[in-house]
């Protein structure tokens, strides 16, 4: 992946510093705004305490409506998400007659987002924020008559501003504690949910009431509920008996791909981009790549950000009907007490798998996009120290970061495999918007 | 410090990894500790301040530098000039500062720590800057010249300084020193500050063993807050124990590094049983809080702390490098306010363990701030007292005990300041003033304050573990310099004795060698020296 703008920002930023009076660099293109600002989102991601994949989902969501709209109205190929879009009523228009510049509107609204919805980042957060603000006002600035300039922040901002008006009625616009409650009862029995490590604030399960948020595209969160689940038993003859077995098995035997498999997509909260942000870069990484246009890239970054907000509305919402223990505990219990898993056992119920249901999800907008056995690869935690993949297809990354739950021994197979089904039927909502005109 | 109490027992307590039986006399339990503040009448008034640049950080040195025994104090400004305070207390008495010109008094100091790097029997002191770290020499009577250059002690300017430690190893005379470096401070990281951790550094003693050596690389260096020297396994040979914070390093976790003479640093793997473990690491403490002898580590952190104790028991003498979280089962999580209403997790920093009731259980001091408008975490954050109760575990008593201050903490120390057998308090706050409170407790235990000097190198025999054994009680202790959040005190070591009017200390020194039991009395100041009987001393 090249950032173009970051990296050249800071380049410029060390040299006017030595000589003075050095012009700017070329204006970047709305295109290359965007792809700034969604670095600055992913970093901020694993910066921001709140940011669990659920609630940084919803930010992908309504920053890639924001993103989208803003270049929507000044493009005669795409049309607006108003009366789409559940609850998103008409948006500001721009003046007929009058010249805007969307790369402009773009950074304005954009900031204006980012800023809202990351607003419970840190102190080095804010100051990189104001820092690419302050260069990207600068450079885009340069070359545009003054009043275009105002002209294009204001309109960008008025839509972040309708944008975040619409957010507030969602269910989602508070969390506290990190999206942990302060009370919840946790059901009584051996299939229910149970807390999986000693972290005080993790003994109540993430954002129980998450499932009934507003949807992007989907009508509810119960839309798109799964199938049932194996029945929990104890007995080992029982399905769900079998599949615990196969988690506990499979940790006996795991092979250096399975273990690099489960690390590759671990996506831990605070300790990554998180899932959603996983498939985000993976996006960004083939506009970049791609050369593709501003209008495919905001359409792309809208639907994967809108349909992996809703998958895990959907997901949530099944989990806390089922409320399930998580295999650490059914294993240690059962079967096998040395039983550990790879990756960190996620604090809130097991059924269905959270990655497994929002990957499918956006496995599903991507090949709408893009086709079938679209080759890429996915570089999302290089700096991390974990090698790049390739894919030869959406749906073999999806698939296997599926299975990468199993491998990490916090999923049995039917929480991904009806996860995935899951995903993929709140998907649907999501590539039936229409964005291009024709 | 290591605890074993036995004997007389009609109650059998369970500590973690251990089971011991307690005595039932003469040890009481549980004197909820007294202190009262006197920040304004003992004359102190340094506040820790900045921008940025200065969200960590904000620590404190305590430390004799005129020899009158009474604990003297560094306090860090960061954009203000940092102070020095002589201490003019009167055993006993309340406490009373007074701010003197000392040669310290710099601007971008982050915190500091006292060591007699020269072993000339003067405390110098590792100054941390946001910039260039300074090694401050000692010149005797509380005054200090620069001695960077002398010294060959190269500190990049570049660089934010945020944590230390130091060790002697095995054949020098001259100490290794670990700085630890935070995130780049240059402006070219403004819109991209993460992943920009820069390179911590291990200074070791050139040839001569009159200053350092060319400084090396400290690999991979992800963020420290904090750092300790310490002998884990008990092998003789200090470790370099180091807590990163996460919120900045890409693909980093907490570490512990082979420091073995002759040889390039190491980190310890997961085949030695070194497990990653990802935190906000801000703090290290260590006490042996399981009387398993060996030393158990506290990892401050935000909404969550870390009491790691080892794992497994050793095996033919041999330990894994392996440690469990017991802060959850033994009540010292600490994890969000306990008084004042504010329900967001805590953000910890400076940890340090001391019986301050002196009742022969570790106590654990917690100063607690939030970092800087961070919306998640609580803004009226108490700082936490833990008092250790007899079963193991750990009771709040912060605000019982007076000392639940809501002002931003960072640094802190305890060090008995008017020497009446109490380690008191002083903690850093960030844009707010410095407190100093004295401990008043009134039915605290006995007591017993030790001072180990050697001749030679390493005078404050850094790297020594006292043991020390009343009755059927034995408590151990390991000397370090380094740890806590930028603070470091060199100053009386503190045992508690409960009603115990005397007890055996053994010393093994640092280079192995074990003293025969010195007894010594309650109520009272020894200094030991190798070879020697221990020696009472008293302020003059």
């Amino acid at each position: 992946m090249v950032m173009r703008h970051l990296s050249a920002a800071l380049a410029i930023t060390t040299a006017m510093a030595m000589v003075p009076g050095l012009a700017l660099a070329a204006t970047p293109t709305p295109t290359e705004v965007l792809q700034d600002w969604y670095k600055m989102v992913l970093e901020l991601t694993r910066h921001t305490a709140t940011m669990s994949p659920p609630v940084a989902s919803r930010a992908y969501g309504y920053i890639g409506v924001t993103a989208y709209e803003i270049v929507a109205s000044g493009s005669d190929k795409l049309q607006t998400l108003a009366g789409q879009l559940d609850g998103l009523t008409a948006l500001p228009a721009r003046d007929a007659g009058q010249s805007y510049d969307t790369g402009i509107a773009l950074d304005a609204g954009l900031s204006a987002v980012v800023n809202d919805l990351f607003s419970h980042t840190g102190p080095i957060g804010h100051h990189a924020l104001e820092s690419l603000e302050a260069q990207l006002v600068a450079e885009l600035s340069d070359e545009v008559d003054g009043a275009t300039v105002k002209r294009s922040q204001d309109y960008g901002r008025a839509v972040a501003a309708k944008i975040l008006d619409w957010s507030r009625t969602d269910g989602g616009n508070v969390v506290e504690n990190m999206g942990f409650p302060m009370q919840y009862t946790l059901k009584k029995g051996p299939q229910y949910w149970v807390p999986t490590n000693t972290v005080v604030q993790q003994q109540l399960p993430l954002l129980p009431e998450w499932g009934n948020n507003r949807p992007f595209a989907m009508p509810t969160g119960a839309t798109c509920p799964t199938a049932t689940p194996p029945a929990y038993s104890e007995d080992p003859t029982s399905e769900y008996y079998k599949q615990a077995k196969e988690v506990d098995d499979t940790w006996k035997t795991l092979t250096p791909d399975q273990r690099a498999t489960a690390r590759f997509w671990a996506d831990d909260a605070m300790l990554s981009v998180t899932p959603p942000g996983h498939w985000l870069q993976i996006g960004l990484n083939i506009i970049d790549r791609d050369k593709l246009s501003t209008e495919k890239a905001v359409d792309i970054v809208m639907r994967l950000g809108t349909g992996m907000a809703d998958a895990f509305i959907g997901c949530w919402n099944s989990k806390y009907i089922y409320n399930a223990v998580r295999p650490i505990t059914f294993i240690r219990r059962t079967m096998d007490p040395k039983f550990e898993t790879v990756v960190n056992t996620p604090p809130f119920p097991e059924f269905p798998s959270g990655h497994s249901t929002q990957s499918a999800a956006a496995a599903t907008v991507l090949t709408a996009i893009f086709g079938d056995n679209f080759a890429f690869d996915d570089n999302t935690d290089e700096e991390d120290g974990l090698k790049p993949r390739s894919f030869p297809s959406f749906w073999a990354a999806a698939n296997e970061a599926a299975i990468s739950r199993l491998y990490g021994g916090i999923h049995y197979r039917a929480a991904i495999e009806l996860g995935a089904a899951q995903g993929k039927c709140v998907a649907g909502y999501t590539v039936a918007l229409k964005t291009w005109r024709q | 410090m290591r605890l074993i109490l036995k004997g007389l027992a009609v109650v059998t307590l369970s500590l973690v990894g251990a089971t011991v039986a307690v005595a039932a006399t003469p040890v009481t339990m549980g004197v909820v500790p007294s202190f009262a503040e006197e920040t304004a009448s003992a004359g102190v008034d340094s506040t820790f301040k900045g921008d940025w640049k200065y969200i960590v950080g904000g620590g404190v040195a305590t430390f004799d530098c005129n020899g009158d025994g009474f604990p003297d104090m560094f306090l860090a400004g960061g954009e203000n000039a940092a102070k020095f305070y002589l201490n003019q207390s009167k055993r006993g008495g309340a406490l009373k500062f007074k701010e003197t010109t000392s040669g310290l008094e710099e601007a971008q100091v982050v915190g500091a720590y006292p060591i007699d790097i020269n072993s000339d029997g003067i405390m110098d002191l590792v100054v941390l800057k946001s910039g260039k770290s300074e090694v401050m020499q000692g010149k005797g009577d509380c005054k200090f010249e620069h001695a960077s250059e002398t010294w060959n002690f190269t500190s990049d300017d570049n660089k934010w300084w945020t944590a230390f430690s130091a060790t002697w190893e095995h054949g020098n005379t001259w100490p290794t020193i670990a700085m630890g470096s935070y995130i780049s401070i240059t402006h070219s990281i403004d819109i991209d500050p993460w992943g920009s951790c820069s390179g911590s550094v291990l200074e070791r003693p050139r040839a001569d063993q009159t200053g350092f050596d060319t400084a090396i690389a400290l690999k991979p260096s992800w963020c420290p807050l904090s750092m300790l020297f310490t002998d884990w396994n008990r092998s003789g040979t200090q470790s370099l124990r180091v807590s990163n914070d996460r919120e900045y390093y890409r693909g980093g976790s907490e570490q512990l590094f082979h420091v073995d003479p002759g040889q390039a640093p190491k980190p310890y793997t997961v085949d030695e049983g070194w497990k990653p473990l990802k935190i906000w690491g801000m703090g290290i403490a260590s006490a042996d809080i399981n009387g398993d002898g060996y030393p158990d580590y506290f990892l401050t952190s935000m909404a969550d702390n870390k009491l790691q104790t080892l794992t497994s028991p050793p095996v033919d003498g041999v330990v894994k490098a392996d440690f469990k979280d017991v802060a959850f089962p033994l009540g010292a999580i600490a994890q969000r306010p306990y008084t004042g209403g504010d329900m967001h997790p805590s953000t910890a920093w400076h940890a340090q363990f001391e019986d301050v009731n002196n009742d022969c259980i570790p106590d654990l001091f917690i100063a607690k701030g939030n970092v800087s408008d961070m919306l998640d975490f609580a803004m009226q954050d108490p700082d936490n007292l833990l008092l250790g109760q007899p079963d193991g575990k750990f009771v709040e008593v912060g605000d019982k005990a007076g000392v639940a201050s809501m002002n931003v903490g960072r640094g802190a120390g305890l060090p008995d300041f008017n020497l009446d057998g109490l380690p008191d308090l002083v903690v850093v706050n960030r844009n707010h003033p410095a407190q100093v409170w004295r401990n008043t407790t009134a039915n605290a235990g006995n007591w017993l304050d030790l001072k180990l000097e050697q001749e030679g190198s390493n005078r404050n025999a850094i790297g020594a573990w006292i043991e020390v054994k009343s009755g059927e009680v034995t408590m151990t202790r390991e000397v370090t310099v380094g740890g806590g959040h930028a603070s470091g005190q060199q100053t009386w070591v503190h045992f508690g004795l409960n009603s115990m009017t005397d007890a055996d200390v053994t010393i093994t020194w640092p280079d192995g060698t074990k003293s025969a039991p010195m007894h010594v009395n309650a109520n009272a100041f020894y200094v030991l020296k190798p070879g020697k009987d221990a020696a009472a001393w008293s302020p003059a």
